[in-house]
């Protein structure tokens, strides 16, 4: 039996094994959260970024030549001053690892949340993280997601010590919500989260007495929310933009799962785990349970919440799972011991593995951060070189080109309003989206909005249905872009007969290159 | 009574009209069988896949349609498809009272089950693979509980199963999830479990299901068949039945609320059996996947969503520990119940069954929903015609349009048609590039697709294809170098008052609908 010091030196020997676990999957997770441009979006950021740095927030949308039909609400200007800052002081790449970095921690908080009474082991905490890592690794990269995931991580890991009794962290909560309200509407998640946990437990815990701090902190975290430059307003646009059909025509993350694709796969595996462990282990907390589920559900309205579910359920997945594994897999298993094998010599195998999954995120990460890699990943998904002619040739004139390279588009010509359109719903409206999907949907009348709004120029995929539809109405192949295969397409001369010379081939045949 | 009013008022989602694209190749396949006397070997409708083997697996079915309507016209399929499903939510309902669920949590249950399931009833021939399932688990149920030998009538049931539809694997994959829960469910001393020598009686009747299920024209190959739709990427992201279902779709949110009341159930009464945690863990997991499995997911888990909530019913009344309330005489109670199940039937009858029943294949809700006027004026042309065509429409124009020789381009039967097919269409319909080669070198005499299609428009726009039919349902293109040789009936200027093809033309379609 051990003697008190014996018990203290296992019980830290269990603490370095943790927190050996969890900085070893935080590592890994660093694979997956750095990531390049991935998201389209980042670019038209990056370009408002700049465009606030110089002359502040816009009153209007700035970059399209369609009129938008609500003013310009900047939800997220201090995510873009942050990135245009970042790629100012140390290019594209620094922007990519910070966020990475921001996005992984979110994740170590999060699993640090697991209550300390229930033990949850190392090994749950870290398979916990790389599964959500993974569940929100696609809606992750240079965007505000990353950043949402560090402060709902914060959020949980400050109700779970206040539940401990250390009722002086919730003080944490305003200064972060005052910044998250100023980087992503998910800041909105983040209240309720807290306004769920202090309902549930003044209803399970009504001795508790520090629900009267969280209180105090909920309301203040609330009034530093409204010190964004729309004040209250800002509650109003989120609420608008969340009901506006526009918003889910031109944002596909906003559409509900495609549970054929392996990371929704991954994020249905979790739901159900999640709903396994709390049945086998006794039950949830109320207030877990009722956040996991709400969670739950959005993630099923909408593709762009499975982040948030996969942080709301990784404490729980960690938490309960090793109470369900202690209850029904210990007890079997028990007479199962390793051999031979001293606690030192763990320590240093454990260290040195450690040490190796270090190396080789640095060295991967490192790689995929160089200018030279992000320059590389720029050109071939994106139209670089077809932007670059177009800047040659047709400067100042109107393109057409879907919102997924919208917002590439605005950040290469972010003056004189050529670009169409880009992922930006909310405030274009559904006017301006029904005229975008009229031409990407080759609606009827999708040749008349070319007419109407002048566009002469397009940049599209080779492989695209509105290149082979403007082929069809004359449009010449300017030049082709190898690299993201884009290619440049040109209105005949007004007065010509449009008339199709042959079928569109992919590559265009003949084409001069960008 | 809630529970009787509940069954019967059922009826009205599983009861339709024929929506189903494949009801009309399905029936003409029939009505070739009979003629034939025999399976067809290859498919006699496209000019794409004619040499392809054609599995058919559904032959039976087939020819039930054709006899059908041949006996009682497309109002007796109607009636006979909707009595199947009803008889589906029956199994559910006998399955579930097995445990003696609280009355109202049965009704709501049931009521649940069948507004879940709305986005796939219809007379449609996966409704008696719903029928069969639950039958299947309703044997399977009360095997595991009460015993007996009944449970062998499965054997004869997978015999006729496997040659009616081949969603009978569903059947099979029922029973070996339940056997596997069982065993696993022994090993971890989870509660509620059903006595071993029932378990294994159960085994030997799967193995007997399975052999019997061979006995079908197309043999062992049929198992093997089964799993060819859920392997096939092009099936799972080119045809809408197979995604993922789309909650911003009102039509699925009672589904989600049965999935996620569901999850909150279980959660608070922690009381589960082996067996259903494996048929909810996976027919949610299958329905997640695509849409048309909702229909499985209603059959398994409507009993486990009955139980729950019965059992946390009943925890929440042992809290108010209420004295049962004075209940009326029997006969009151008979005759209530009579009168209201009569009432209930008439409704059904008058507002939902019989102007189902009444609808023909000539009628304006078909003209809306199928190219009628358009093989109407396809059947005049003098010549067979190769007719390139919407995937949606192939059935009803094999059904019109095949007996006078002419061909289409491609239909519902995915498997037949197979992946290279599939890929081939979907970037003719996707318009990436080398779409017109594709049409013109399978042979193409003309394009028949619905007007405002991303396609249809584009050749309308285009030199080298000319329109040469219009209604507002239907576009008709030909190439343009092969006008002057393709021998085509006059487009119609004016149709007979009353004629389907007048109304639609002075009836707003709504054609972003149509291009769903």
């Amino acid at each position: 039996m051990l003697g008190v010091d014996g018990l203290e030196r296992e019980r830290r020997r269990e603490v370095v094994a943790r927190l050996g676990w969890v900085a070893g999957a935080a590592m890994l997770l660093l694979l997956i959260t750095v990531q390049p441009f991935a998201d389209a979006n980042a670019w038209w950021h990056l370009a408002l970024g700049r465009l606030i740095t110089s002359h502040g927030i816009p009153a209007h949308e700035p970059f399209s030549f369609l009129t938008a039909a609500h003013p310009w609400v900047g939800q997220q200007w201090l995510l873009d001053v942050f990135l245009a800052g970042l790629v100012g002081a140390g290019g594209v790449g620094v922007a990519s690892a910070l966020l990475g970095v921001v996005a992984a921690c979110g994740f170590v908080l999060a699993a640090l949340a697991v209550p300390r009474a229930t033990r949850a082991g190392g090994a749950w905490l870290a398979f916990a993280m790389v599964l959500s890592g993974l569940v929100a690794s696609r809606l992750l990269g240079v965007n505000a997601q990353a950043i949402s995931v560090l402060a709902i991580g914060t959020v949980l890991y400050v109700l779970a010590r206040w539940r401990e009794g250390r009722a002086a962290a919730v003080w944490v909560l305003p200064p972060v919500f005052l910044v998250w309200a100023n980087v992503d509407t998910l800041f909105i998640a983040g209240l309720l989260i807290v306004v769920a946990t202090l309902l549930v437990t003044s209803l399970t815990c009504p001795e508790l007495a520090s629900r009267g701090q969280l209180a105090a902190a909920l309301a203040a975290s609330v009034l530093l929310t409204l010190v964004n430059p729309y004040g209250p307003g800002l509650y109003a646009s989120v609420i608008t933009t969340l009901a506006d059909p526009a918003v889910a025509q031109l944002t596909t993350v906003w559409a509900s799962p495609d549970f054929h694709t392996w990371w929704l796969r991954l994020f249905e595996a979790e739901a159900a785990l999640l709903v396994v462990v709390w049945v086998t282990s006794g039950g949830p907390e109320p207030e877990d349970a009722i956040i996991g589920v709400a969670a739950l559900v959005a993630a099923l309205w909408s593709e762009t919440y499975v982040a948030l579910f996969a942080v709301i359920a990784l404490p729980q997945v960690a938490g309960y799972g090793a109470r369900a594994w202690r209850l029904h897999v210990t007890p079997r298993t028990a007479g199962i011991r390793l051999r031979g094998v001293s606690q030192r010599a763990r320590g240093i195998v454990a260290g040195g593995l450690l040490a190796a999954v270090a190396a080789a995120v640095v060295v991967t990460g490192a790689r995929q951060v160089t200018p030279a890699a992000a320059a590389s990943y720029e050109a071939s998904h994106y139209p670089m070189a077809a932007a670059d002619f177009i800047a040659a040739h047709y400067p100042g004139q109107r393109l057409y080109t879907t919102d997924t390279w919208g917002g590439y588009v605005a950040y290469r010509f972010p003056a004189g309003r050529v670009v169409f359109l880009y992922d930006q719903g909310s405030t274009f409206g559904d006017a301006a989206a029904q005229s975008y999907t009229k031409i990407h949907l080759l609606q009827s009348g999708w040749e008349q909005v070319l007419r109407e709004d002048a566009i002469q120029h397009a940049i599209v995929l080779d492989t695209s249905q509105e290149a082979s539809a403007l082929h069809e109405l004359g449009w010449a192949v300017a030049c082709y872009d190898s690299a993201s295969g884009g290619v440049v397409m040109s209105a005949p001369p007004p007065g010509a007969v449009p008339s199709a010379a042959g079928p569109l081939t992919a590559p265009p045949a003949g084409s001069p290159s960008c | 009574m809630f529970v009787g009013a509940v069954f019967v008022l059922s009826l009205l989602p599983v009861t339709s009209v024929i929506h189903d694209p494949d009801f009309w190749w399905h029936l003409r396949a029939g009505q070739l069988i009979l003629a034939h006397g025999g399976l067809l070997g290859t498919d006699p409708f496209t000019y794409t896949v004619a040499s392809h083997h054609w599995t058919m697996h559904e032959w039976l079915s087939e020819v039930l349609y054709a006899a059908l309507q041949s006996g009682g016209g497309f109002g007796l399929i109607v009636l006979v498809l909707s009595v199947v499903t009803w008889l589906g939510l029956l199994c559910l309902l006998l399955r579930a009272a097995l445990r003696r669920p609280n009355a109202f949590a049965l009704g709501l249950g049931l009521l649940l089950a069948a507004v879940a399931g709305y986005p796939i009833w219809g007379p449609r021939v996966q409704m008696i693979t719903f029928f069969l399932s639950a039958l299947t688990l309703l044997a399977v149920e009360r095997h595991l509980v009460r015993g007996g030998r009944a449970i062998w009538l499965l054997v004869p049931l997978f015999l006729v199963w496997s040659n009616l539809h081949s969603g009978f694997i569903i059947g099979l994959g029922f029973m070996a999830l339940i056997l596997i829960a069982e065993v696993a469910g022994g090993w971890l001393r989870w509660r509620d479990g059903a006595p071993t020598g029932r378990v294994r009686t159960l085994l030997f009747v799967l193995l007997a299901c399975t052999a019997v299920s061979m006995i079908n024209p197309n043999g062992p190959a049929i198992l093997a068949y089964a799993f060819l739709t859920q392997g096939s990427g092009a099936q799972q992201t080119l045809i809408l039945e197979w995604h993922s279902p789309d909650f911003h779709d009102w039509v699925v949110l009672p589904f989600a609320v049965m999935l996620i009341t569901l999850i909150a159930l279980v959660v608070v009464n922690r009381k589960l059996r082996a067996r259903d945690a494996a048929l909810v863990l996976v027919t949610a997991a299958l329905s997640m996947q695509s849409v048309r499995h909702i229909a499985l997911f209603v059959a398994a888990t409507t009993p486990v969503w009955i139980d729950q909530t019965s059992t946390l019913m009943g925890r929440v009344r042992r809290r108010s520990s209420q004295d049962p309330r004075p209940r009326p005489s029997l006969q009151f109670r008979v005759f209530t119940f009579s009168v209201l199940v009569a009432a209930l039937f008439g409704i059904y009858a008058s507002i939902r069954l019989i102007p189902a029943m009444r609808v023909t294949p000539s009628s304006l809700m078909y003209a809306k929903e199928y190219p009628v006027c358009a093989a109407r004026w396809l059947a005049q042309a003098p010549e067979p015609l190769k007719i390139f065509n919407q995937y949606g429409e192939g059935g009803y124009l094999a059904d019109t349009l095949s007996a006078r020789g002419d061909k289409i381009y491609i239909f519902g039967d995915a498997a037949l048609m197979g992946d290279p097919l599939l890929y081939t269409y979907a970037g003719v319909t996707s318009l990436q590039p080398g779409w017109d080669t594709t049409i013109r070198s399978a042979g193409t005499d003309i394009v028949l697709f619905d007007t405002g299609t991303p396609l249809a428009n584009v050749m309308d726009a285009s030199t080298r294809w000319v329109k040469v039919y219009q209604d507002p349902l239907s576009v008709a293109f030909v190439p343009s170098d092969r006008l002057h040789t393709l021998s085509l009936p006059a487009a119609p200027t004016s149709y007979p008052r009353g004629d389907p093809c007048a109304q639609l033309t002075s009836t707003a379609l709504d054609t972003a609908a149509q291009n769903q």
